[in-house]
């Protein structure tokens, strides 16, 4: 990288650590708010696939939402992962 | 109830979650905490209600045991019996008890223990499910399960041959090293979705009492806000209801999928 952008970037990083905001804190809450729009996309294309399902084939709709909420639980269990380890990252740094 | 009461301990939400020592036992070489107890009040509380529940066998089943038996027989057709086939009635003792433990657990942990018996909290009650060494030990169970399941099934020599799917000869080193650590990380999303599902429930629902309880001090403020903060503890209260029996049967389901796979994996 460029020394001298090298050298703005570490002076702006010990301002904001000696003025007291925490980096920690802003990378966490980053992080965990993304791993959420992650989520959220994922598990609204699922529910809307069971849907359009559902409405191609009302018979089917015991099946499909068995395997709607199967999927769902799924993807959230990667959203929640990617939340505790923001989570773990707050507490412990 | 007045300012220093121990509900002030619930604004910070994590501790709500976390385990302590039971009264008493603080200065004890060994631990014993309040999951402990928790875990073992689920196998007392699993003993009694699912005997109960086999007591009068008639021909038409009732009550509890319509309950149960309802519960079991899912577990049996519709999900043992399309994954594993002919060895259902060999796993079957095995998934129905990892679906009844974890929904005990978890149910447990949505009962006030220590505000409904004691007044303050003790930390008597919690949710053993939101320790990660409870699902790591149920992934670890669910782990050695699947692998000694697809050795006897199998042999040695043929499972480690059909632990990979057919691919071109120099692809093979790699990927062992892929299906190598998808063993190892399956067991450990089996644990952490378990975990994280707990944790964050019961930490959600302490931060929007603490939310409730700060803003007390403003009587203007605390009044709607403690309203509004009930009622949305309560509808989330019924969310978690939800999650706790989803999160044991997401469990058990992977888990027979993960013993299906190992037994007869259709490469």
């Amino acid at each position: 990288m460029d020394p001298m952008v090298l050298a703005e970037a570490t002076k702006v990083t010990e301002a904001i650590a000696q003025s007291g905001l925490s980096l920690t804190g802003l990378g966490c809450g980053i992080g965990a708010g993304i791993a959420c729009v992650g989520g959220g996309i994922g598990i609204g294309k699922i529910g809307a696939g069971a849907m359009e399902g559902i409405a191609r084939q009302p018979d089917a709709g015991g099946d499909i939402a068995r395997n709607m909420i199967i999927a769902a639980a799924l993807v959230e269990g990667f959203t929640f992962f990617g939340i505790i380890v923001c989570l773990i990252g707050l507490i412990l740094g | 109830m007045t300012l220093n009461s121990p509900l002030l301990a619930i604004t910070n939400p994590l501790d709500h979650v976390v385990q302590h020592p039971l009264p008493g036992t603080e200065n004890w070489s060994f631990s014993v905490t309040n999951h402990m107890l928790m875990i073992f009040l689920a196998g007392i509380l699993m003993l009694i209600v699912i005997l109960m529940a086999g007591k009068h066998r008639t021909i038409v089943p009732s009550g509890l045991r319509n309950f149960i038996e309802a519960i079991c027989v899912f577990l049996r057709d519709d999900l043992a019996r399309p994954i594993l086939g002919e060895s259902t009635d060999r796993f079957i003792p095995l998934i129905w008890n990892t679906f009844f433990f974890i929904l005990f657990v978890n149910l447990l942990g949505m009962i006030p223990i220590d505000s409904v018996f004691f007044g303050t909290v003790h930390h008597l009650g919690g949710t053993a499910t939101a320790n990660i060494w409870v699902t790591g030990a149920l992934a670890i169970m669910a782990f050695l399960v699947t692998h000694i399941a697809g050795i006897r099934e199998q042999g040695l020599w043929c499972y480690v041959k059909n632990f990979i799917p057919p691919v071109p000869v120099a692809l093979i080193p790699l990927m062992y090293v892929l299906e190598f650590a998808g063993a190892l990380i399956k067991p450990v999303a089996l644990s952490v979705r378990l975990f994280a599902n707990m944790v964050a429930g019961h930490t959600i629902l302490a931060a929007l009492i603490g939310l409730a309880i700060s803003s007390g001090t403003f009587v203007a403020l605390g009044i709607p806000v403690g309203i509004l903060t009930v009622v949305g503890c309560a509808l989330f209260s019924v969310l978690e209801l939800f999650v706790a029996f989803l999160q044991a049967y997401i469990f058990t389901f992977l888990m027979a999928i993960f013993i299906g796979a190992a037994m007869h994996p259709n490469h």
